[in-house]
């Protein structure tokens, strides 16, 4: 015979809090050029010329656009390569 | 002004020596800038183990109180500066390499250019000029806290005031704005 092993409970809130997906934000800012922020949208997540460009307006009409999601790594990874590229991002928790 | 246009195996641009004098003043005071924003331990003396493991104590872990700094080294976290100091403290003097090494390209793409003349750029230092040029003008046009309304102003300026300091400045920064725009034409 023999007896299960102690499995410690996991924290039901804590599942749910890794869960959730984070996001990086791309804002606005009176500088950068509409064409360079589409630029970099293309080639850091290989966008098509047609949603770099829509991210891009999004950004310049509401002050903000999701660029990404994935893991909170992924987006910190997003994050430092959009700050390497002089655009100003942000993540959180979706 | 012609600005950059497509090469065969990158981009070209020619430039007066009157403009690559500016240039080369211009991309000088970043790198000088960069430098001075460095902590003290990434530059002289660096601690081999706080390189490998990229903990420097002395890196600085709050977002600068300088406009221009602020804005080329971002918190990464809205509303949360320990996380945001935590990002930084990792990332931040990789960040500042960066930059850095793309303002010594562009210098060192234009320290033949004395005479003025036309560059050849391959593929990748068209993209470091691409990102030196974007600091720049973050640089310039934070110090001139410019808005999206800035280039109606200075069509303005430059009827009432053409030789304010402040419209100089303004018109240098459009320039380069210029410059940029016909680089990613050239690159995209």
């Amino acid at each position: 015979v023999t007896a299960p092993a102690e499995v410690e409970r996991p924290d039901v809130d804590e599942i749910a809090d890794v869960a959730r997906v984070w996001v990086t934000i791309v804002w606005n800012d009176p500088i950068n050029l509409m064409s360079y922020v589409a630029l970099v949208f293309q080639r850091l997540f290989g966008y098509s010329k047609e949603k770099a460009n829509t991210l891009m307006l999004q950004v310049h009409h509401e002050g903000r656009a999701v660029v990404s999601s994935g893991t909170r790594e992924q987006m910190e990874r997003d994050v430092t390569r959009l700050h390497a590229a002089g655009l100003w991002a942000t993540l959180q928790q979706d | 002004v012609a600005g950059f246009r497509r090469g065969r195996h990158g981009t070209t641009a020619k430039f007066s020596a009157d403009e690559a004098a500016v240039l080369r003043d211009l991309f000088g005071q970043l790198v000088g800038m960069l430098e001075e924003s460095a902590p003290r331990s990434d530059l002289a003396n660096p601690d081999p183990l706080a390189e490998l493991t990229g903990m420097t104590d002395t890196s600085s872990t709050e977002r600068s109180a300088d406009p221009v700094l602020a804005r080329l080294f971002p918190d990464a976290y809205n509303d949360d500066p320990t996380m945001s100091g935590e990002f930084r403290r990792y990332t931040e003097s990789d960040l500042r390499a960066g930059k850095l090494a793309a303002a010594n390209t562009v210098l060192d793409s234009l320290a033949d250019l004395t005479a003025g003349g036309t560059l050849h750029l391959d593929a990748a230092t068209s993209d470091q000029w691409l990102t030196a040029l974007n600091d720049l003008r973050l640089t310039l046009g934070t110090r001139l806290e410019v808005t999206e309304d800035s280039y109606d102003e200075l069509a303005a300026d430059i009827d009432a005031a053409p030789d304010e300091p402040s419209t100089v400045a303004l018109a240098l920064f459009v320039w380069l704005g210029y410059l940029q725009e016909t680089l990613v034409e050239a690159v995209g």
